[in-house]
This record gives structure tokens, sequence and C-alpha cells, in this order.
């Protein structure tokens, strides 16, 4: 088969010494790039655009798309020692992650988050390269009408999230949004809510929010009760995962690598998205969805899977088209042309020994990656064991370095501190968090979109429907709201029965 | 994916005066390098020094500067070690505050793009371009139109007559409000005197992947981006927006905007900007330096790869050419209803 030929062609640019060694470099960097809050995959990649120069092509991308997705890897850590989200596709996996580990599971949650990265990478890869050039046809049919139904479906599937009520996870959601309009409007370009304020004109970015009020309030919410702090113990031996935690993970990592692939090959959207849908999907999936929000394996598998296959799915447009689907895919655009390649159309078949140098690559790195991350989970996990009272200068030391890394500037980082007190008071009001990190993170695709649809339209709202994709976009984010309620509506009627029931029953004696 | 697709660039109206005055800017410049000692002895700074830019990575103006940074230190024409640095926010606002913040600073430069223009103006901002020490401009490229490949439009008549059917019924994407993109519609509008539907994305990857999903009828590109999409049957270009044809093979066939009767003349331009008060010596040597840049083959070659040019505006002339290149800005925003007063000085 031709695809096959090439693949093999690609395998044997790849496994040159040279290449070898720089996927290796990539993949381990972006492992640590990913792990520190802050400096983002993209970010990373960028500060290392100058060490590529003079190097070849192709090597210089199998080092920097290593970053892309080992910084997928490397994210995890964080989220789940320490609950602070190495970069926003991990806010997910923060969630179930941070409360396994205080369970003294986090070895499980970050072995099951290497290994559905690791099957959801190697599934995106092979689909990259049997179906890149009909799955950018594909594509391309998302445009505005669609990201802003993808939006809204995921801001209405945060009101599931959290263990409270709805309505609390939608106070949060809605806070959420407030945040997000603060800055430069997106479609006419005018200032709103900055207060005249420089820093606030490109609006709060979602890294202060996330690792404020995720990171920074856990620590504040911890002085309160010490007794809370002694650290994990747990064996080393105790951290590997059962084959009943396998069994339990593996439609999830399945099924999130699916939904994550598919929602990374948009432009629009991106690894946040995806996670936070695969999360969602996974919870209406599961068979214990009680136990999401309270360490839930499977829930950390879905976001992880989903996240890695999105940042493997956004190389699609990439490579067929020349549009970037992600920041990284951005960068690496950007790397392409420094190296005096014109991406585009013709890039597949113009340079397809670097193109398919580069997925060849992608294999091989996610299976250094592999081998790096599964072994040391314990170990990583075993960085719990230290007493919390030590740890707590560290975790305040590596989140306001990021804050700062975000764009160098030390507005950020009382951004950060300000959002740890409002994160410190959404916990003790009960409020979960994540649904206001991710409308963050969303709002700003729903409102632009949405105000996109409109004006391609010219007002009107049928554009919603008339278009297929849209159309069951439209359809699915009914079902998500209208399915609680009936759920509602028939457990009541189930317990009106079982009432009557009863009280036959009761006659009856 | 704020931005970082984004073109936020420099777009400048070469007239026919503008031109013939850059020619004349030019011809001064080389004889202006070619005595440098007469004016003023040239001084390096020692250290590293920051070429600033407010683009995330990737944009154009960072990979610009990124590859000028290379060459420099290549070359071995700046042996002082050249770092670009990326200081995004507020439009390009906090990497020129950045600039501005470090008044006489030899170890700094700022990386000049459209936004150090425009955001001032639609911000209602103080400007900025003249509170700097002008050192070059010295990277020009320019802009065609493209519509779809099936659009029964050909040429810029077709389009103006297609528009004229129904106010706002053909739709235009490009980058944010007050991009280059959303310049060139308005200039289109104008000249055309006919109304478009302009839908602003978040940058100009996002516009040109609503494009080819055939969302909307007309774009903006660069010739590096649409050749391509050209060659592919993806789009067809209808105007390139100079004030000549372009002598490159693949770009002389396209019909200037001029040429159809439409003054539509519009580009891009970057360049490089001291701090405040920056000593006369350290501009020399960034002066001399942009000489050498622009006279290097590598350099050249690598530019006009993606289809843009390097004629170099030397740093004696380079103030009247951003102030001119300032108020025609002013001048097209204030048309198109984007320009807030700027604050009094």
């Amino acid at each position: 088969m031709d695809v096959l030929a090439s693949l093999a062609q690609g395998f044997e640019v790849a496994f040159t010494p040279t290449n070898l060694l720089f996927v290796l470099i990539g993949v381990t960097l972006g492992q640590l790039i990913g792990a520190l809050p802050g400096i983002g995959p993209s970010a990373g990649m960028a500060l290392l655009l100058p060490v590529t120069f003079g190097l070849e092509p192709v090597t210089a991308l199998v080092m920097l798309a290593g970053i892309m997705y080992g910084g997928m890897y490397g994210g995890t850590l964080t989220s789940v020692l320490v609950n602070v989200p190495g970069e926003a596709a991990s806010v997910m996996t923060a969630v179930d992650g941070n409360q396994l580990a205080r369970k003294g599971r986090a070895g499980q949650a970050l072995a099951v988050a290497a290994i559905g990265s690791f099957i959801a990478g190697v599934g995106a890869v092979i689909a990259l390269v049997f179906l890149t050039p009909a799955l950018s046809a594909f594509a391309l049919r998302f445009s505005a009408p669609e990201y802003f139904l993808l939006a809204l479906l995921g801001i209405t599937a945060t009101a599931s999230l959290g263990t409270g009520s709805p309505v609390k996870a939608m106070i949060g959601a809605v806070l959420g949004l407030m945040i997000a309009l603060v800055g430069t409007d997106p479609i006419q370009g005018t200032e709103r809510l900055t207060f005249g304020s420089l820093d606030l004109m490109e609006g709060i970015d979602f890294l202060p929010v996330a690792i404020g009020i995720f990171g920074i309030a856990e620590i504040f919410a911890s002085m309160e009760e010490p007794q809370n702090m002694q650290p994990v113990k747990t064996r080393l031996k105790d951290m590997w995962l059962t084959a009943k935690d396998w069994a339990e993970c593996r439609m999830a990592i399945l099924r999130g690598g699916l939904i994550g692939f598919v929602i990374g090959l948009m432009p629009g959207a991106g690894p946040t998205v995806a996670s936070l849908l695969a999360y969602v999907v996974e919870k209406k999936a599961s068979r214990h969805p009680e136990r999401f929000g309270h360490g839930a394996l499977d829930g950390v598998a879905a976001a992880e899977s989903a996240n890695n296959s999105a940042a493997h799915g956004a190389m699609v447009p990439m490579l067929a088209l020349g549009i970037p689907g992600s920041a990284s895919t951005a960068v690496l655009l950007a790397a392409l042309v420094l190296l005096g390649i014109r991406p585009g159309p013709m890039l597949l078949t113009e340079q397809a020994d670097l193109v398919w140098g580069l997925i060849a690559s992608m294999f091989i790195g996610n299976v250094i990656l592999l081998i790096m991350n599964l072994p040391m989970a314990p170990l990583f996990a075993s960085v719990l064991r230290i007493p919390y009272s030590y740890l707590v200068p560290g975790i305040l030391i590596i989140s306001l370095v990021g804050a700062y890394a975000v764009s160098l500037s030390l507005f950020n980082v009382g951004l950060t501190l300000a959002f740890g007190v409002i994160g410190y008071l959404m916990i003790r009001a009960d409020i979960p968090r994540a649904p206001l990190v991710l409308a963050v993170v969303l709002a700003q695709l729903m409102e632009t979109s949405l105000r996109q649809s409109l004006m391609l339209s010219e007002g009107s709202l049928s554009i919603f429907v008339e278009r297929p994709l849209s159309a069951v976009l439209a359809l699915l984010v009914i079902g998500s709201l209208a399915l609680p309620v009936v759920n509602v509506l028939l457990a009541r009627r189930a317990a009106r029965r079982a009432g009557v029931d009863r009280l036959v029953s009761h006659s009856s004696d | 994916m704020t931005a970082v697709h984004a073109r936020p660039i420099l777009s400048h109206r070469l007239k026919h005066a503008a031109l013939a005055a850059l020619g004349i800017g030019v011809t001064v410049g080389l004889a202006l390098a070619a005595a440098p000692a007469a004016l003023h002895a040239q001084t390096a700074p020692t250290g590293p020094i920051e070429i600033t830019t407010g683009t995330s990575p990737g944009g154009t103006p960072d990979v610009l500067m990124r590859r000028a940074a290379k060459i420099l230190n290549e070359q071995k024409i700046i042996t002082n070690p050249l770092v670009v640095q990326n200081r995004t926010g507020g439009s390009w606002m906090v990497a020129a505050n950045f600039v501005l913040g470090r008044p006489g600073d030899k170890n700094i430069v700022l990386c000049i793009a459209q936004p150090i223009l425009t955001t001032p103006i639609t911000q209602g901002l103080p400007t900025i371009y003249d509170k700097l020490t002008p050192i070059s401009m010295f990277i020009q490229g320019d802009l065609v139109l493209v519509v779809q490949p099936s659009s029964t439009v050909q040429n810029l008549k077709d389009l103006v007559a297609l528009a004229g059917q129904r106010e706002r019924s053909v739709k235009v994407a490009g980058a944010q409000s007050g991009s280059t993109d959303h310049m060139v519609a308005g200039l289109v509008e104008k000249a055309g005197k006919v109304k478009l539907n302009y839908v602003p994305f978040d940058g100009g990857g996002a516009a040109q992947a609503a494009f080819l999903g055939g969302n909307v009828e007309m774009m903006t590109l660069t010739p590096s981006e649409a050749l391509p999409l050209v060659k592919s049957g993806k789009a067809r270009i209808i105007a390139i927006l100079a004030s000549e044809r372009r002598t490159d093979p693949e770009l002389k066939d396209i019909p200037t905007a001029k040429e159809q009767g439409y003054d539509i003349v519009w580009g891009q331009a970057w360049g490089l900007a001291g701090p405040p008060g920056l000593d006369a010596g350290t501009v020399k040597f960034w002066d001399d330096a942009i000489a050498k840049l622009v006279a290097n083959p590598e350099w050249q070659a690598s530019l006009k790869e993606n289809f843009l040019r390097s004629k170099m505006v030397p740093a004696s002339e380079v103030k009247a050419h951003l102030a001119k290149l300032h108020e025609e800005h002013l001048a097209l925003l204030r048309d198109l209803g984007l320009a807030k007063q700027p604050a009094v000085q």
C-alpha cells in the first residue's frame, strides 16, 4: 500500500541516530515543560526555536513536536500531585487525579494517565497516517456555528461536574463567564471592564485563574486543617495498577481517545475542550458516576487520553492545509517557515520525507514517553510522602513563577493570589471550581463564534440548524439540558409509584 | 490560541509620493552608511540584547525577528547574543510599555509592527511611535485579495458589482477588528463605494480556515499564504495591492488593484526602534548592522522565499516615515469608525 510504503520511508528517516536523539530530547523537555505551570508546550517550543537553527528540518520538527505531545504527558504530574494544572488541558485531570492522590492512589492515577495517553496517542497517529486528507476536509466543515454549539455543550456539561448541586456548578460557570468578559471585545475591538488598565486589555489569562483557584486555594484551605496535612503513607509496591483498575479504565481510554482526536481535528477547539467533553461523556457512561469528582480513575484516564489524542489530531489541519489547530501547531508552522519550508496544502506531497519522518517519530516518541512515565509513576507519587508543610513552599514557588512566566509580568502574580482567595471562598461555599476555570477557557470561543455565526447569517438563528453538523450539535445541547430534567421527573414518578406500592402493601396487612 | 497566527503587521500605503520618498530615503541612507564616522561614531552595547516583540511565538513579526537575529549573529554582524522575547498582552502595548519604561537602555530594542501605531489609535491611548528612538524599517510585504475558486468573481470589478447588489451580502473573513485585513476591507469598501460584511476571526489562521470551509466569499492574504492555496485549487487571486506588479515569476501575472481602476494600495512593514533617549552611538550601531543585514544575500534569499522585500529606511529617515504611516493609519481607521480620538499630548 502506498501509505505504508511512505510510512516505512518515514521510519527510515526517524530511526537515524540524530533524529532518535532529538525525539528523546524533545519528549524529555516536553515532559518537564508540561509539568511546570506557566510554561505551556507552545511557549516551551518557542523558547527552543533558536536551538533548531542549523538542524535538518526534519530533526528540528521531530524535536518540537516531541515537546508538544510530551507536554500532554507532563501536565499530568503537577495536576495529580499538587492540584496545580501544568497547562489548560490538565484541568480535568486535576479534578479527580488530586482526589486520588489524597487517597494514596497517585501512583495509579499517574500510571493510568501514561497508559491512556500512550494508547490514545498511538491511535491518533495511526488515524493520522491513513486518514489525513479525508479528515482535513471534515475539519473544515466546522466553522463558527459549530464552535459555538460545541462551546455551549461544554458549558452545559460543566453543570454535571462537581459533587454537589448542578445549580452550584452553574454558579461557578457563570462566574467564569464573567471573568472572561474582561478585556477587549473580540469583534468590535473595544475595551470592556478593564478600568483603563493595560494589563487587563487582553483579558484575564487562563493560567493565573487555574493556578490560583486550584493550587493556591488548596494551600489556603489546608492551613485551616493542620490535621489533614499528614503525608500519604503508601509503600512503593502499592502504587501499581491492579487488574481491576485496568479493567475499569480500558473503555474510558478508548472513548476518551476517540473524542479527543475528533475535537483535536477542528482548528478552533483544542485539547482543553477535548478533555472536558471526554470526562463528561465518561461520567455518563460510567457504572459509578458518583465517584467522579471524588477520585475516579476512569475520569483521569478519559481526560488524559483525550488531551493527548487531541494534540495529535491538531496535526491534521496543520499538515494537510497549513492551518494551525492549536497554539503548539502554530509554533510548528512558524518553525517550518523559519526553516525555509512553505506550509500549505502541498506540504504532504512536496515534503513527503519531512511529513512522514515526523509522523513516524511520533510513534517512537510516544513509546519513549510511556517507558519514561510508567516506571516513574510510583517514584513521582512518592513526592507526596514528604510532609505537606515542607511541600507548600515549593508548590507556592512553582505556582507563582508559572504565573509570572505567562507574560513576564508581576500583574499576573497578584492576579493568581487574588484568585487563590476566590478559590478558597469557593471551597468554603462548596461551589465546584472546575466549572469556573473551564468557563474562562470556553467563554471566548463561545462568544466569538456566536457573534461570527450571526454575522455570517446576517442575523438569522437558522444558521444553527441549517448546517448538518450544527443541527446534530444543537440536538446534543438540547439533550444535555433536557436529560437531567427528564431524569428528575422519572425519579419522582418512580418514587411516587414506590410510595403508592408501599401504601398498598401497608394497607394489605 | 489567541493571536498566535494573528497578523499584527505594520501596513503602509505606498502611494507614488511615498514610494519616491522611500527611494530617496534608501539612496540617502546608503550614502550615510558609506561615511559613518563623519556623523557619529558607533558604540556597540555590551552583553546580550533583547529584541522585544508583542506577538506570541510563531506570529509573523516574531518569526521575522528571530530570523534577523539568527543572521545578525551567525554572520557576526552583531556579536552580542540577540534574544527575541515575547512580551504579549494589550495588543503590543505591554511590549511597547516595557521598552518605554527603559529610557536610554542600550540592551533592548522593540520590534515595530502595525499595532504599535494602531492600538493607540483604536484604544484612544497616547501615541507610542514618537516616544521611541526609531532605528529602521527594513522589511516590507505585499497583500493579495483572494476569492473562492468556484466564485463567479474574476476581478475587482466583478467583486464590486456583486457587493453592490445588496449591502453586506459579500462576506469577508479576516483577523481581529482594526487589523490589516480589516483596513484592507475598508479600503475596498471606500474605493468601490460598497458595503462588505467583515467577520473578524481570532487571527489569520482561523480566518483562513473559515475561508477554506467556504463560509465567506473573500479574504486578504500575503502572497506566501495565497500561492499554495491557488496551486491546490482552493483559492483564486483577483488583485495584488502593491503600487506596481511584482516581478517574481509566480506573481507577475497578478494585476494590481490600481490597474483595475481601484486605488487600493496597502502593504506591510516591520522594523526596529530603541527606547526613548537612546544615544546616537547605539542608533548608529544598529543602523550599520541593519544596512549589512539588508545587504546580506542569505537574508534577502530568506525573505524572497516568502515574497517579502527588504529595503532599508535608515535612522535618519525613519522618524518622518513613521509619522507619515501614523497619519495614514489614523485617517483610514477614522474612516472605518475605529479610531478613538487620540489623547491630547
